[in-house]
């Protein structure tokens, strides 16, 4: 195998929709706006001692129920580790989500490709930061949209 | 079958000391317990086998039950998401098993203690009195407090395998007083019979909580719950101040010391 595995050509297009149904909406969960973390404000009301998704923004396209199972009830914040530029800021605004904020939890969201841990890696820079400490959480997407892995860090 | 799923485990046991041999195999040691009240159900439900393991269990203690009844094999549903091998843990459950191995040292001297109590002309009050102020003050008071009011909190205080944890609590401040009782009498076999069987009812505690109810009870916390378990256990520290864990993390140091000396000496 060679090249970047995070921008390697997959196709699975032949696969066919498993269990799912198109019966039952799916209602937004999105609570807020903006959401990609270089808008927003950790003074934003709606991340005053909430629980946080910090997600990789491939995640929602990739897993389907993202909505109902992993946004519902939280607040968000979106990033690319890959192409986003000045990410010493984001390290910062996790600081910043954790000590002025006082969110309850951080979960971080990434896709499998190496390169997507580096968010989980900026999550754990600016909790190490912080002077409060949290819980956080990483979760793993694979390529497919399954959940690979889910835990503390 | 439904019925059997619904009868308290100790009285299974009784009547059919299969099922007690069956679960052992399992690693499911409900044979001792000393409440025994759990249904079987939630006894298996608890242990979060994988799929094809809860099947032929099942399957086994139903045999052990009926033994001329026909029963067809298990049919497994592999959908249902098994446990991976590594238990994790949620941050705050998981300072509570880190505070268990501060507990666990201390028990692991105890065998030492006894024989140098045995061994001494009389009992050496100030040493067992020092274990009891560890055991009172570190595990009691700073580790149990937290499983009892905040842990225990977040799930049904009823569920028999928490009234379980309740009562070995119990049972072991019971030990200790006895203890203490048998140190200012200075009557050896009280102080080494009630320490020694401190040590076992907590080496069992401490693997009932670390495999199966913390696991148990992590799965059943939300996230926010977690973030809020975690706030309330660190408020309830600082509330006694990080003085008084690094005091008897010093404590068990020195006793270690002393007690290895006595070995190699
Ligand atoms: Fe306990
Ligand atoms: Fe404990």
């Amino acid at each position: 195998m060679s090249g970047c595995p995070g921008s390697k050509t997959i196709d699975f297009s032949e696969k066919t929709n498993q269990e799912g149904n198109e019966t039952g909406k799916r209602p937004s969960q999105l609570r807020q706006w903006p959401i990609q973390l270089h808008l927003v404000s950790p003074m934003a009301p709606y991340f005053q001692g909430k629980d946080i998704l910090l997600a990789a923004d491939c995640t929602a396209f990739a897993f389907g129920e993202f909505h109902k199972d992993y946004l519902k009830g939280k607040s968000i914040a979106i990033a690319c580790p890959k192409l986003d530029s000045d990410q010493e800021i984001y390290v910062d605004k996790i600081k910043s989500l954790i000590d002025d904020a006082k969110i309850n939890t951080l979960s971080v969201m990434i896709m499998q490709v190496p390169c997507c841990f580096g968010l989980a890696q900026i999550a754990k820079d600016g909790a190490e930061k912080a002077s409060r400490k949290i819980p956080v959480k990483q979760i793993v997407v694979g390529l497919e949209g399954n959940i690979l892995s889910e835990e503390w860090i | 079958m439904q019925k059997v799923l619904n009868r308290e485990i100790k009285e299974l046991i009784t009547a059919y000391p299969e099922v007690g041999r069956v679960l052992e195999e399992y690693g499911i040691g409900c044979a001792p317990c000393s409440v025994g009240s759990c249904l079987l159900k939630d006894v298996v439900g608890i242990h979060n086998l994988d799929p094809q393991k809860e099947a032929t269990l099942m399957y086994r203690i139903e045999k052990a039950i009926y033994p001329d009844r026909k029963i067809s094999e298990p049919v497994v549903d592999m959908t249902r998401k098994a446990e991976p091998k590594k238990i994790t843990y949620s941050p705050p459950v998981k300072k509570l098993v880190d505070e268990h191995v501060l507990i666990k040292r201390l028990l692991a001297l105890i065998p030492s203690i006894v024989e140098f109590t045995e061994s001494s002309l009389k009992v050496d009050k100030n040493l067992i009195l020092g274990c009891v102020d560890f055991i009172r003050t570190y595990a009691d008071k700073y580790h149990h407090m937290k499983e009892e009011d905040i842990l225990f909190k977040y799930i049904d205080e009823k569920a028999e395998i928490i009234q379980v944890m309740y009562k070995d609590h119990d049972i072991g401040r019971g030990y200790v007083r006895q203890a203490v009782e048998g140190a200012e009498k200075n009557n050896k076999t009280q102080v080494k019979e009630n320490l020694l069987a401190y040590r076992d009812l907590l080496t069992q505690h401490i693997k009932k909580e670390d495999e199966i109810l913390y696991p148990w009870i992590d799965r059943q916390l939300s996230t926010t719950q977690v973030g809020e378990m975690f706030r309330k256990c660190n408020d309830a520290d600082a509330l006694v101040g990080d003085e008084l864990p690094r005091k008897y993390e010093k404590f068990i140091v020195e006793l270690e010391e002393k007690f290895l000396q006595e070995v190699t000496k």
